[in-house]
């Protein structure tokens, strides 16, 4: 791994020469390495991360922020990036400083998992892909699986004029299983994937029990019968339940979207949104949490934020200039993509709370409709309070029982109708946080978790 | 940009590897414009990367050891190390093709399709500040509406590919990208806001049609504050060109592929998977399209390729390994750059993958969109879905109606927003698909990023909302 604070004197040089122009630059520099296997029944492919590095240079212009970046960190390069910023700064007022709290922070985070996923061999990558594609395939009725392993080091270094500088290395491992079953030329597939910070341990998520249980899925899914179309009650399984966390009170409280008069949630905050069991978070601390940061791009560090506390809408995800504009703090959740990529207001993990019914007891209240198993996706309306959430399956609800499997079902409902209609949230027990990438608008996508357990709520679901 | 792009030449030389072999290479510049309501947030750029992928292919236990890298390091030093990654990955990779045929021969600039914008090329910055002016102009006569998110993005890419065959192929393109969420609000107390999402990738930027595009985004931004619910049942849905790149592509750009075949999912020649009106090509040198190119990512001429000719399949598509696994020819689509979003000013960082160029729908007989509505009687017009995620496996797509207009005695009616709407793009023999149902083909083919296509009228697709 290269160690980015090899580049410290040529980030500082850089800053330093913004400083007559500006009252604030940053700079901000990432590099990445990893490996990832995947395996089916034809094919095995070895991949390595690019060879890819470099540096993102930021500074306030007196009203806007300006940007260069370059894939090249020589002196020369990192030279270019400021000149071409220092010109720009000539031509506006840069008088006023930019609105907001300027990071002191200053920290290393260098700690690795004890058994890292680079130490790995190729071959126990393989091996490991080998066993699970032969734990799925051995279900009758499963023609091929996609399996694969992978980690990455992603090494993170931040620096401003005022002081601060980070770095860290985010440590992360990946893996997953697509079970594709076919019968007479129809093909369905089900999956299983985890996806933390951390190492080899979290290898065990894969285990024969589970990928056997996905591929059954999957054979099911070839016979199962139509979804259910209308409005109906729904139970969301726990990763359909984080990414509704995601999609209901995680886009809707990025604060530019408040900024930009861009949210149907500004105008209730403060007010109750739910019943008393709901509560929604957003972590960038959260311990192993695929989208945890250890600090943000302004160099703020990741912290826990309570956005729905007890049915009662309370917070927003903030950047420097966000907080400043609405009398708040930074959150820890000001996110590039990459280098390449521009700074917005993004979520970290975001979650519901437990709450204290069983699933039994879920679905027993529901009586008739729908389980939603395996989130797929979700999409976000922030101006029109609406969203949508997949998923892969679903099992029927009948007089208070489980029954028939369906196939992949999509969900609609407006926001806050779905949580005013929230019966019921399951225990602790039942917990699980997701791994998944968000998107702003349509691009610039971040690994972002998601969690919760078993909701009960209504909403209007189709075959999708 | 001074001097003509080499990066993919230079690292060959560079390089001290046997072939076969392979490199990819791109400088690119970027420019992006971000929006806050009609003032401009942040100007970016330029944003510069240049990088290539090798790939390296070895004969290895009767199939190929396939080793690809990429890297931004260009030094001898940093080719021979990537280098050294593609041998020692290849050694671990295993794919079923006895040989790999390279394309070899040279092409230039003019060969192909038009897929460069010059004046997005000679002056990206102020093209991009002249089409923001130009986009936020006719906001000023729209009343209770205007752009709330958005910016303009513009990627300048010099694509250069030389392999081992003596391949020597560069040419410069151009991409850009618009997204605006447009905000309609005011009016009668209570109304809550309404908000039309336009997602846009072009080749070329142009300004003349922006005031009629504004003045339609902001009718149906108005629209969604005033629609009704959806309703629920098997209904006549009417598909304008603009919405199938969300659903088609996903679907039959792999299962038309050697790579659905290699994992026995690719449809038998001449079997039938659609309505006998339906005819589709893959074609990669539709003018200005997002797939166009004079070659495909791996070197590979550019042309017209069948896919279902009256509704029976008539070709698959293959890039050179999956014509190695299933000794035929490249049909030319190995393309880099295809995730869930369109990495355009980073495709050398993957691998080519098998699958489409531009889906062109063969135009029918069934003439105008006001001809489909009303042949469609009593059903949906459908504008924009939220996200439709085809599973390219099951085929299956759906999701929540953005917005969408209820069709009545043949004619547009109220408009509709929530509810789900869904099927599958392509099913076997005896199971309903959106190919299968295809009722009525319109006449004018519109080209929409990754899909020309007419306006399709599907007989039924499921609906379901809360009436």
């Amino acid at each position: 791994m290269s160690d980015l604070r090899s580049l410290e004197a040529d980030l500082e040089r850089s800053l330093r020469r913004l400083e007559p122009r500006t009252k604030f630059a940053e700079a901000f520099a990432q590099a990445e390495t990893g490996q990832e296997v995947r395996f089916e029944r034809k094919t095995t492919g070895v991949t390595r991360e690019p060879h890819l590095r470099g540096a993102v240079i930021r500074a306030w212009g007196g009203s806007r922020w300006i940007e260069a970046a370059t894939s090249s960190l020589d002196a020369r390069s990192l030279e270019a990036a400021a000149s071409s910023l220092e010109h720009s700064l000539t031509k506006s007022a840069a008088g006023s400083a930019p609105p907001g709290e300027s990071s002191t922070l200053r920290k290393e985070w260098t700690d690795r998992p004890a058994r890292p996923g680079r130490d790995l061999s190729s071959e126990e990558m393989i091996a490991f892909s080998r066993d699970v594609f032969g734990w799925a395939t051995a279900v009758p009725g499963v023609q091929n699986a996609q399996t694969g392993v992978g980690w990455s080091e992603e090494e993170r270094f931040y620096l401003n004029t005022a002081g601060a500088r980070c770095y860290g290395v985010l440590n992360r491992m990946r893996g997953g299983c697509l079970a594709i079953a076919i019968e007479n030329g129809r093909a369905e597939n089900d999956y299983a994937f985890f996806g933390s910070l951390g190492g080899q341990e979290l290898m065990g998520y894969l285990n024969e029990r589970r990928v056997t249980e996905t591929a059954r899925s999957a054979v099911d899914l070839l016979h199962a019968t139509g979804a259910p179309a209308g409005e109906i009650p729904v139970i969301l399984d726990p990763s359909t339940a984080g990414t509704f966390a995601h999609e209901s009170f995680g886009h809707g409280t990025e604060a530019d979207q408040f900024v930009r008069n861009r949210s149907y949630l500004r105008p209730i905050l403060g007010q109750t949104v739910g019943p008393e069991s709901l509560t929604i978070i957003d972590q960038g601390s959260y311990p192993g949490g695929w989208g945890s940061v250890l600090f943000d791009d302004e160099g703020q560090p990741g912290q826990r934020t309570v956005l729905v506390d007890h049915g009662k809408f309370v917070g927003a995800l903030h950047d420097r200039e966000t907080a400043a504009a609405l009398h708040a703090h930074p959150t820890g959740n000001a996110r590039r993509s990459d280098f390449l990529s521009r700074l917005f207001v993004r979520m970290t993990n975001t979650y519901v709370e437990p709450g204290d019914w069983t699933l039994e007891e879920l679905v027993k209240e529901a009586k008739h409709g729908v389980l939603l198993e395996h989130a797929t996706s979700g999409i976000e309306d922030p101006q029109g309070g609406q969203m949508q959430l997949k998923v892969n399956r679903g099992r029927l609800v009948e007089n208070g029982e489980l029954t028939t499997v369906v196939p992949s079902v999509a969900l609609s409902g407006k926001v806050l109708e779905f949580l005013q209609r929230i019966r019921g949230i399951s225990h602790r027990a039942d917990f699980e946080m997701s791994p998944g990438y968000c998107g702003k608008g349509h691009s610039d996508l971040i690994p972002a978790g998601t969690g919760g357990t078993y909701l009960l709520s209504t909403a209007v679901v189709g075959p999708a | 940009m001074s001097a003509a792009a080499s990066t993919a030449f230079d690292a060959a030389d560079r390089l001290r590897a046997p072939g076969p072999w392979e490199i990819f290479g791109e400088r690119s510049r970027r420019y992006e414009i971000h929006l806050n309501g009609r003032s401009i947030e942040m100007i970016r750029g330029p944003i510069l990367i240049e990088g290539y992928g090798l790939r390296l292919f070895r004969p290895r236990d009767g199939g190929m050891g396939i080793g690809s890298q990429a890297s931004t390091e260009l030094t001898e030093a940093g080719v021979r190390a990537a280098a050294r990654d593609a041998e020692e990955l290849a050694k671990y990779s295993a794919f079923p093709a006895k040989s790999i045929d390279l394309p070899s021969g040279k092409s230039g600039t003019g060969d192909g399709p038009e897929v460069c914008d010059p004046n997005l090329w000679d002056r990206p910055l102020e093209t991009l500040e002249g089409f923001v002016d130009a986009l936020l102009q006719p906001f000023e006569g729209e009343r209770d509406v205007e752009p709330s998110f958005g910016s303009v993005r513009a990627t300048l890419t010099e694509t250069t590919i030389t392999n081992s065959s003596g391949l020597r192929v560069a040419y410069p393109h151009t991409t850009a990208w618009l997204e605006l969420a447009v905000k309609a609000s005011g009016g009668p107390e209570g109304a809550a806001p309404g908000e039309y999402w336009v997602n846009d990738t072009v080749r070329r930027l142009e300004t003349r049609d922006l005031p009629d595009r504004v003045r339609e985004w902001s009718r149906l931004a108005r629209d969604v504050r005033r629609a009704k619910s959806t309703p629920s049942g098997e209904l006549p849905v009417v598909l304008p060109s603009a919405i199938l790149p969300t659903i088609l592509p996903a679907v039959i750009g792999f299962r038309f592929t050697g790579s659905a075949r290699l994992r026995d999912l690719a449809p038998e020649l001449g079997t039938t998977w659609a309505a006998e009106a339906v005819t589709v090509r893959d074609d990669g040198r539709v003018p200005w399209g997002i797939g166009s190119s004079p070659v495909d990512d791996e070197g590979s001429p550019q042309r017209a390729r069948p896919l279902l000719d009256r509704g029976q399949v008539a070709g698959l598509l293959y890039d050179t390994r999956h014509a190695g696994a299933f000794e035929t020819r490249s049909t030319g689509n190995g393309w880099r750059g295809r995730a869930l979003i369109y990495l355009d000013w980073r495709r050398f960082l993957g691998p080519p993958v098998n699958t489409t160029s531009t889906l062109s729908i063969s135009a029918g007989k069934d003439g105008s969109d006001a001809e489909l509505i009303e042949a469609a009687g009593d059903g949906i017009w459908l504008q924009q879905l939220g996200w439709a995620v085809p599973d390219p496996v099951s085929g299956a797509f759906g999701g929540e109606i953005r917005i969408g207009y209820r069709i009545r005695d043949g004619k547009l009616a109220e408009p509709v927003r929530g509810g789900t709407l869904g099927g599958t793009v392509m099913a076997p023999s005896g199971h309903p698909s959106l190919l299968r149902n295809v009722a009525a083909i319109g006449s004018t083919p519109v080209l929409s990023e990754w899909v020309q296509s007419p306006t399709l009228l599907i007989r039924p697709l499921t609906v379901a909302g809360q009436n």
